[in-house]
């Protein structure tokens, strides 16, 4: 197979104009013959269903919440960066581009970035007419911040809730069309299926989760925005309902699936504590701004953290990375964290904690000033772990956070499916190895407010797509698997509940497909998550009918998925076999023990093609050029 | 027209006619306690208040009148709200506790309202629309307040209505929309001022009087 | 943060569906850690029913961060719990004592139909924000964000309108089952805001007419939504919403 990007030709700069003007276009009157699936309401999905209606388009939008409002990049803290260079620091399209594909640990398309660099200003306009509430100087214009691995202040934020405010511009946006007929909302549906008739995506199923029907939706393309699936890890940063099955079940019809070894580990969040714990908090990474990072130098040291004098702490990113100090990206300071702690300096009941301490921060600009810009996560922090961080340092420990591994999408992004469209997490396209903070905002509003209004257009005006009918086999075929699968899973009666194999199937991958990986554990859970999902096929329990409102079944069949795509991730880390951003392999590591990539033989996204549950996945590789950047080992010394 | 109709319909429309109306009675109380004080300077002084009010002629015909349709306006209107309040929470709670934002006044108001209305009617038909022939107000006034039982329930019904203004005063004012971070707790203040100086000034008439 | 294992009784609302009757049902619970998340706890009993092959009761809930605006039961008559500024799955179990019965709730009112235990439908919420809850402005024709300065102390005022979550909580605790809260606050926000201006006039007449048509109740100003509001939103917004509403009826044009 061979993967072509549909990477324009031209200047690095003008690529994205080029390309605009070389897309055909679908002229208005034909706009509204064309109906367009998208599936999921986050960021992605909710900015591309707004545009697109407005461009005139039929929108079908489902999301499993009871309302679009509640998908998970609501949850995003921190902020969104753009190349304003309002604070005059330096910054500039082709910097934002640079930091990201660096970040990235060059394992990204140099066009697809520059074009993210690119539209981030538009976002931030688009935004602010939206009404969102971005932070502002007092002579009103917007504030900004710095965030991990960059050294210009540009990330825009409206307090500790910027993916909310965004998520609920877009939501507005979205609601408007809504208003106007020209989105249709189905909320509380799950995608089971995608349809592909003549090879082409042409529709949906979904099961309605309040009256368990299963219903079938036709289109002329399908977009998938369906975020990451960083909850086969079981405890995540993820909302507890964010799953793969989208994804999983495109990939099962033939989307190839790229880099899904990349997961992001997020440095800043509250530890875990219990067994019955059901998800994990992160702190945002904008609190590395202020926070300063450290342990106790003597391992094992218990004493109260007011108790440790200045000199026998460890300051240690600091003292490591004097340049970027606290503000190193993400994959680098969890992997420090860990360090730390695996060498029995980390604190708190478990010992699998770091300090992030504001004391002089708060010395320095008073409680108040510190109130202001992150009260709410400091409450957030005092409700869940009942520890005042005013005054006692919070304790953090790493988490996982984003998967920059996806389906594999080309510079229209378009899977390798016709008429399958991916957005935001759920394709692999910007972020590389690991997502700079701040970028994942910016990514799904690109994607959503200005890619695919532009690319979608062409897709269509090149097919001749026959109408569909909803009986039509495919449709009749995936029903009844869907339906097959839920039977059968309500008939095991088994002895372990749904979230029991969960848990599992997580240590399993937390231990060994983790933060760090090697190749005798990967192929221990290559033994390990075949076992896991055959048990699982044999004596899981799931209560209930499928005819009916029934949350454990849902949960089963996000398990189930989980089940099978563990083990692709772990294949494709077995195979890339070098270190690069946040997947880090023991056996390639520099001697200061940072990630050493090996661009000679992996300085490509490896696509990984479906052959089948029990068979080993088949891997194509898309070779990265890189013209505009040169190539180094990343340094935040 | 339709605007205006449907604007009064509304939710807040209907609201605002509560606040208004609360509001002018708010102003209608003040000058009632005025003119009752006049008691304590004696019966002349107080019946020859009487006889001042009712030489304004048609000025207080149109002033009752106005009173009279602004009472129409907040009994009816409050009838209507009550009724959609509760139709919008057909199952009660089974455990149901404040989190802190209502008061004891807030809860009551469709009771004391109530009260207010039954004593408002009684009231009128003692003083107002009773025989005056060789009676002054001065006399109607002391004879029924000279009865403890009549002298209590007035007590109880001016308490109603303490409460009804306590919530009522600052309430209308946030319904009209006047809420500033600088004026809204001067309101408040001042809305429980007036709510006790209310009570107080009313009540203090009956109990001279009893206790006499 | 010193755990300790307490033993509950929880008298949970049991309803198959919408138009089914439902009644408390009572579970025991030991072994409950105080540093549970309450939602956790409603989990372990989940487990339980389901290893007992009963059916686990329903609820909703997605991020368990406090911020989707998922979850939400009235716990003991409080919604979302004893504690304020708090969601559900951010209430913990260290605010309960070792032998505590408490009855679980879902949402009551009109505009919010029960779908199965506690679940509800809260698309009311949804309806209110596509009868006018935007600014129209289309994707691709807007000025530099910077072109309109707006004051910090402007910007915040909304940003503390803005911070609703839609959980329904104002709604749910409100004596007469009002919206005013979570409408009041988009209004506003949109209100203080230069951009959402132009719309201000038929925004706040249409929010208003779909609120009441959907059946939500009036607002007296019992001031049991801001309380319980979980993003502490003021009422100050509904006194601008108030303020909007009687403002669009005299300067409109409309007749």
């Amino acid at each position: 197979m061979h993967l072509d990007a549909k990477i324009p030709s031209g200047p690095l700069a003008e690529k994205w104009d080029k390309h605009k003007f070389d897309l055909k276009l679908v002229s208005p009157a034909n706009k509204r013959k064309f109906n367009i699936i998208i599936v999921g309401t986050g960021l992605a999905g909710s900015s591309a269903a707004a545009s697109l209606a407005e461009l005139g388009y039929n929108i079908q939008s489902f999301c499993i919440q009871d309302s679009p409002r509640r998908a998970h990049s609501i949850a995003a803290q921190g902020g969104i960066n753009a190349a304003k260079n309002y604070p005059n620091d330096g910054d500039s399209i082709h910097r934002l581009f640079y930091d990201t594909i660096k970040g990235g640990d060059f394992r990204s398309r140099e066009a697809n970035v520059y074009r993210l660099a690119q539209v981030s200003n538009q976002i931030i306009d688009h935004c602010v007419a939206l009404g969102v509430p971005f932070a502002r100087e007092y002579g009103g214009g917007l504030a900004t911040r710095s965030f991990g691995g960059a050294q210009v202040s540009r990330t825009f934020y409206a307090r500790g809730q910027t993916g909310q405010q965004l998520l609920l511009g877009a939501y507005s946006a979205m609601s408007r069309q809504i208003h106007l007929g020209k989105i249709t909302m189905f909320p509380r549906r799950e995608i089971l299926d995608i349809i592909l008739v003549d090879g082409k995506a042409r529709g949906i199923i979904v099961r309605n989760l309040i009256t368990g029907d299963i219903e079938r939706y036709t289109a002329h393309a399908v977009i998938l925005a369906t975020g990451g699936y960083g909850n086969v890890f079981n405890l995540s940063t993820n909302a507890i309902a964010s799953n793969a099955t989208a994804i999983w079940k495109a990939y099962q019809k033939g989307a190839l699936f790229a880099n899904p070894c990349f997961t992001q580990i997020h440095p800043t969040c509250i530890p875990v504590h219990g067994t019955y714990q059901s998800k994990l908090t992160l702190m945002s990474e904008s609190l590395r701004n202020d926070g300063r990072v450290w342990v106790p130098k003597k391992p094992g040291d218990k004493r109260a953290p007011e108790d440790i004098p200045e000199e026998q702490r460890s300051y240690y990113l600091e003292e490591k990375y004097p340049s970027f100090g606290n503000l190193v990206p993400r994959d680098v300071a969890s992997r420090n964290a860990k360090e730390q702690c695996d060498a029995g300096r980390g604190v708190g009941d478990t010992g699998f904690s770091v300090y992030l301490d504001f004391h002089d921060a708060i010395k320095r600009m008073g409680e108040d000033a510190i109130r202001s810009k992150y009260g709410n996560l400091f409450q957030m922090y005092e409700k869940i772990v009942a520890e005042n961080p005013y005054k006692t340092p919070m304790k953090i420990y790493p988490a996982v956070h984003y998967t920059m591994g996806g389906l594999w999408v080309d510079y229209n992004l378009m899977s390798n499916i016709p008429g399958l469209f991916v957005l935001g997490e759920a394709n692999f396209s910007d972020h590389g190895a690991n997502r700079l903070g701040a970028s994942a905002l910016m990514q799904g509003l690109a994607d959503g407010y200005f890619v695919i209004p532009n690319t979608l257009g062409n897709y269509l005006a090149e097919q001749t797509l026959n109408p569909v009918e909803t009986d039509h086999p495919s449709f009749q075929d995936s029903h009844s698997q869907a339906l097959e699968k839920m039977h059968k899973l309500l008939a095991i009666k088994g002895k372990r509940t749904v979230d029991d194999f969960h848990k599992e199937l997580g240590h399993v991958m937390w231990d060994n497909c983790g933060m760090q990986r090697n190749a005798k554990d990967l192929e221990k859970a290559l033994e390990l998550i075949p076992a896991i999902r055959e048990e699982f096929w044999k004596n899981v329990t799931v209560p209930g009918n499928n005819d009916d409102f029934n949350q454990s079944l849902e949960k089963a069949y996000r398990v189930a998925d989980f089940l099978e795509l563990a083990e692709l991730m772990v294949h494709d880390a077995l195979a890339r076999k070098e270190s690069c951003g946040g997947h880090f392999r023991e056996e390639s590591q520099t001697d200061e023990n940072e990630a050493k990539r090996d661009d000679k033989n992996y300085s490509h996204v490896a696509a990984w093609e479906y052959q089948g549950i029990e068979s080993k996945p088949r891997l194509h590789k898309e070779n990265l050029k890189f013209e505009n950047v040169q190539l180094t080992q990343r340094s935040y010394k | 027209m339709s605007w205006t109709v449907r604007m009064l319909n509304s939710s807040i429309g209907r609201k605002q006619i509560m606040a208004v109306t609360g509001l002018a009675f708010c102003l209608f109380l003040t000058t009632h306690l005025i003119g009752n004080l006049f008691i304590y300077a004696g019966e002349d002084a107080f019946n020859s208040y009487v006889e001042h009010l009712h030489s304004l002629g048609p000025l207080i015909h149109i002033a009752e009148m106005g009173l009279a349709f602004f009472a129409l306006l907040h009994v009816s209107n409050a009838i209507v709200l009550i009724i959609r309040n509760r139709l919008s929470r057909p199952t009660r709670y089974a455990k149901y506790k404040s989190t802190g934002g209502r008061t004891l006044a807030s809860a009551t108001m469709p009771y004391t309202g109530s009260l207010i209305l039954i004593f408002l009617i009684f009231h009128l038909l003692t003083l107002k629309f009773a025989d005056h022939t060789d009676k002054t107000v001065y006399d109607l006034l002391a004879q029924s307040l000279a009865n403890p039982i009549y002298a209590g329930f007035y007590i109880l019904f001016i308490v109603a209505v303490g409460f009804h203004v306590f919530h009522g005063v600052w309430s209308a004012f946030q319904t009209i929309g006047l809420n500033h971070p600088k004026y809204t707790p001067l309101i408040r203040v001042a809305g429980i001022l007036f709510s006790l100086v209310i009570t107080a000034g009313f009540a203090s008439i009956p109990l001279t009087i009893v206790l006499k | 943060m010193s755990e300790k294992n307490i033993s509950l009784t929880l008298r949970v609302w049991r309803q198959a569906g919408p138009h089914v009757k439902g009644q408390l049902i009572t579970y025991h619970l030991d072994d409950v850690s105080t540093d549970m998340s309450f939602l956790e706890m409603i989990d372990v009993l989940n487990e339980k029913l389901t290893l007992r092959d009963e059916d686990p009761i329903a609820f909703d809930h997605d991020c368990r961060e406090g911020i989707c605006g998922m979850c939400g039961a009235v716990v003991d008559g409080q919604v979302h719990g004893p504690e304020t500024a708090t969601t559900l799955c951010q209430l913990h179990m260290r605010h309960f004592t070792d032998g505590d019965t408490i009855i679980v709730e879902p949402f009551r009112s009109r505009a919010f139909p029960i779908i199965k235990d506690l679940v509800v439908d809260r698309s009311g919420l949804d309806k209110i924000i596509q009868a006018g809850g935007y600014i129209s402005a289309s994707t691709g024709g807007s000025t530099d964000a910077n072109a309109m300065p707006i004051p910090t102390q402007t910007a915040e005022e909304a940003m503390d309108a803005a911070a609703c979550i839609g959980c329904g909580a104002c709604v749910a605790s409100c004596p007469n089952a009002s919206a005013m809260l979570f409408a009041g606050a988009k209004v506003s926000q949109l209100a203080l805001l230069p951009q959402g201006k132009a719309e201000r006039e038929k925004r706040v007449w249409s929010i208003v007419h779909k609120m009441d048509e959907l059946g939500f109740g009036n607002c007296s100003n019992e001031r049991e939504c801001e309380a319980t509001c979980p993003k502490e939103i003021s009422i100050s917004h509904i006194a601008r919403f108030n303020r909007e509403f009687t403002r669009a009826a005299f300067v409109s044009r409309e007749k």
